[in-house]
């Protein structure tokens, strides 16, 4: 069967798998029977992330790379350029301040959660509400600890449902291998096994094992599945990065279950700390396009379009040409590192407008939580009064 | 904290010397030079001059003025209780203060204690080990042909420094005659190299000349039987020539990845402690030092193993910071274009099913290496050793253009009003750094050498 044999199918195959895996992991209403105050608004946080120089995106010489956050959204919005990240430049310290609005000091591999409140357990404890109205979407693979802290009146009964959608994809197909009660995907064993061969060695290898056992598989067809979706992957039209998976996986999300608060983290710019000045500028390139794209499909849905703010801020920054060792690396903690922006977007947010006051990315979580109607105490942030709550 | 660092031979000796003043430093300087002195015979002779010269620096502070200079960094050691670390190893117990200070959000602090700590000595440091008249030396950064130039966007990062010159490239018709006109190695009899040249003046040594190249051209013309004296007259180090030796690299991480690790620190443990050696021929130098320097540069710069200009810039860096070359030649080329998800799959390794090409990336290459070039440029220029007493020129083969920029004067000047040739650059470096140019195969330009 010619599963890949052209883009229409390509994109046919792609679908069948998101509702594969979606079927398998997107909780089902849960809470169903229980009574919640889900909230008018909604709120999504995308972490334009990985680390970006403000040089790079939102000062007037890296306009080139942001060309739909320049032209398109920012004249929608709200831009904060002047803000910054006060604390460890890492991604899960920095990623964890902007969702608990304080700064963390925890394992920078992911191996320990937060340790103050998450916006989604505040949220989801303030307004009785099930797992499915909060979400951690990432790309970066040691956020699985994200939706929550360990803090005992919070953790995991509050936490948010983190997926890392390329896990997800792993953990699908040994779904796909091991069941027979997944949907009626048709050669789903075919499927299965050409992600797999796709992606078992040293997927993001650092320290990192994927999968445990694989079937064994007769060697011709092994490597004639092989070789079908490695030309799948090299298909322009299909999600050839960890973020345009990522934004598929999130898509997903809002279609199927409209969550009221989701962290949506992008990773693919963090390529940098291969040195490649230009697969740097392309990944941001991606991610402004993943940005716009994600904004036009909240437009789509009823659910979001006119009640939904986005918030779009670079987690942190990433090293000086001089004072510290460039692009490749955020290790210096110099200013390049700590200086990014914020654009506001939707719903409450003021069009067209800018702000040259100063901000902190401590300042997200609190904004959060006065959109969507919960309290936050104690957090190091203030909520960005320019916005209408 | 009474360390227990198991030196010996000369490092051994130098500790011993300056042990009282080693034992009034605070803990992580104490442990930092020790575990410095630990790897002796890996440091270059430049490493080792400088600890020598920094201890006996310290050595002869008074107790009271050296109690004032690390103050800073005393008070966070105590903040952070290091002094509970139990630990006797250098190495260890840095690993294990770091861990304590992390912990306590204490690193930033330390870290800008530190600096404070350098930025007092550094300056005496300096002016002893790289006085007015230390030697001159030359940066030549290079783009190899098939990267895609855009010349009007050339060399932009140092737009408004140094002077562009005109060139004249007649007769040469590939890298190797670029090659071997810039650097007068064209083997012939009675003609040294610039590289040997350098060798032969005032007992240079190898580590005094250092190629790094995405490709091998250069090593393949240095390599020649006819240029074998070459062979041990400079260092270098080819991307393309390591190939077998990453191959070997990434199987042991990969292997390790597939046998489980506890975490990235665990991850990175176990690759310091790889003994994998180069295959004999990958390296023109092949030095117990230098082996151990391109493992380093492979394991710890980001992306080394993967992207060439990676690593030549890396390893270029590291060299200007550790080794000092009085000549350093960086080679760029063409790097590979990442396939999908590639940018996932580390240590992979590649299968016969992996059927996607290889396909060249040449325009991507040249927004890299204009990127990285710069990098090269801004390190040497932080160094003490460079600052004041290098040229550094940027060419790139098949354009009759490049940029001169004296550090000393890194100002624009009037470029000559003739086209120079590449023998002429050639005789203007051998000028710069004092040999003799027997073979008078080009002039000294005139602005540059003035």
């Amino acid at each position: 069967m010619a599963l890949f044999g052209s883009h229409a199918n390509r994109r046919d195959v792609l679908r069948l798998l998101a509702a594969c895996m979606a079927d398998w992991w997107l909780p089902r209403r849960a809470f169903a029977g229980r009574r919640a105050a889900k909230p008018d608004r909604k709120v999504i946080v995308v972490t334009f992330g990985g680390g970006v120089r403000y040089e790079d995106t939102l000062a007037r010489e890296g306009w080139i790379n942001i060309p739909h956050l320049a032209s398109e959204l920012v004249p929608q919005g709200l831009v904060y350029p002047v803000a910054r990240y006060e604390g460890l430049t890492g991604h899960f310290n920095s990623t964890g301040a902007l969702v608990t609005g304080c700064r963390q000091n925890v394992d920078a591999y992911g191996s320990e959660a937060p340790v103050t409140p998450t916006v989604f357990e505040l949220f989801r404890k303030e307004h009785a509400l099930p797992p499915e109205e909060a979400w951690v979407i990432a790309t970066n693979k040691s956020f699985g600890l994200m939706g929550g802290s360990k803090l005992r009146a919070f953790g995991d009964p509050f936490s948010a449902n983190v997926i890392l959608p390329k896990q997800l994809l792993i953990e699908t197909i040994k779904s796909a291998v091991s069941t027979e009660a997944g949907p009626g995907v048709e050669d789903r064993q075919a499927l299965a096994e050409q992600m797999m061969v796709a992606l078992d060695e040293g997927y993001e290898g650092f320290g990192w094992r994927v999968f445990e056992s694989g079937r064994a598989l007769g060697k011709d067809l092994k490597a004639t599945l092989a070789k079908s979706l490695l030309e799948y992957f090299n298909d322009p039209s299909v999600p050839t990065s960890g973020d345009e998976l990522t934004f598929f996986m999130t898509k997903e999300i809002m279609n199927r279950l409209a969550p009221s608060l989701l962290v949506v983290n992008f990773w693919d710019i963090d390529i940098a700390h291969y040195g490649a000045y230009s697969l740097y500028l392309e990944a941001i390139r991606r991610t402004d396009r993943l940005v716009y794209e994600l904004w036009q499909h909240v437009q789509t849905l009823p659910q979001y379009r006119d009640r939904t703010t986005l918030l779009v801020v670079p987690e942190l920054g990433r090293d000086s040409d001089v004072a510290g060792n460039g692009f490749a690396n955020h290790r210096s903690g110099d200013d390049s590192c700590r200086r990014v922006w914020l654009v506001a977007l939707g719903a409450g947010v003021p069009r067209g407008a800018g702000t040259e006051r100063p901000i902190r990315t401590f300042d997200v979580a609190p904004t959060v939580a006065r959109i969507l109607g919960f309290k936050m105490a104690d957090c190091e942030g203030q909520p960005l009064t320019e916005l209408a709550f | 904290m009474p360390f227990d660092a198991k030196l010996t031979g000369e490092a051994a000796s130098l500790a011993r010397a300056n042990d009282a003043v080693l034992r009034r430093l605070p803990a992580t300087v104490h442990a930092f030079i020790l575990s410095d002195l630990q790897k002796w015979p890996a440091l270059f002779p430049a490493e080792q001059r400088y600890q020598r010269a920094l201890l006996e620096h310290l050595s002869r502070v008074a107790p009271d003025e050296l109690r004032q200079l690390t103050g800073g960094i005393a008070r966070i050691e105590a903040e952070a209780a290091l002094d509970r670390i139990g630990e006797r190893d250098p190495t260890a117990f840095q690993d294990r203060a770091q861990a304590a200070l992390r912990k306590q959000n204490l690193v930033a602090g330390w870290r800008r204690e530190i600096d404070r700590f350098f930025q007092q000595i550094d300056p005496a440091l300096e002016s002893r080990l790289y006085p007015p008249d230390a030697p001159r030396r030359v940066v030549l950064q290079l783009y190899g042909s098939g990267i895609a130039v855009q010349p009007d966007k050339l060399w932009s990062r140092l737009a408004g420094a140094g002077t562009r010159i005109p060139l004249t490239l007649d007769g040469i018709r590939s890298s190797r005659d670029y090659l071997r006109a810039l650097f007068d190695a064209s083997g012939e009899s009675g003609r040294t190299s610039l590289f040997q040249r350098l060798r032969n003046h005032a007992d240079g040594a190898p580590h005094d000349a250092w190629i790094i190249e995405a490709h091998d051209v250069l090593h393949g013309l240095l390599d020649q039987p006819a240029a074998s004296p070459e062979t041990h007259s400079l260092t270098g180090l080819s991307y393309e020539r390591l190939l077998p030796y990453r191959d070997a690299l990434m199987r042991a991480l990969f292997s390790r990845i597939q046998s489980g690790v506890e975490s990235p620190q665990a991850f990175a443990a176990y690759a310091r402690g790889l003994k994998i050696a180069p295959e004999p021929g990958a390296l023109l130098n092949p030095a117990e030092i230098v082996q151990s320097f391109v493992r380093d540069v492979l394991l710890t710069g980001n992306g080394t193993l993967f992207v060439n200009n990676t690593f030549v810039e890396w390893a270029a860096v590291q060299a200007v910071r550790r080794a000092q070359p009085r000549m350093l030649v960086t080679r760029y080329g063409v790097r590979d274009r990442l396939k999908p998800f590639s940018s996932l799959v580390l240590f992979s390794r590649p299968r016969s099913s992996d059927r996607i090409p290889i396909v060249e990336d040449p325009v991507g290459s040249f927004v890299d290496v204009e990127q990285l070039s710069y990098y090269v440029w801004v390190h040497a220029e932080k160094s003490a050793a460079y600052r004041q007493k290098t040229l550094y020129l940027f060419l790139a083969e098949n354009l009759e253009q490049m940029l001169a920029i004296r550090s000393d004067r890194p100002g624009p000047s009037q470029p000559p009003a003739a086209p120079a040739s590449l023998g002429d650059v050639c005789a203007t470096m051998a000028h710069w750094l004092g040999l003799p140019d027997p073979a008078r195969s080009g002039r000294p330009i005139a602005p540059l050498v003035g």
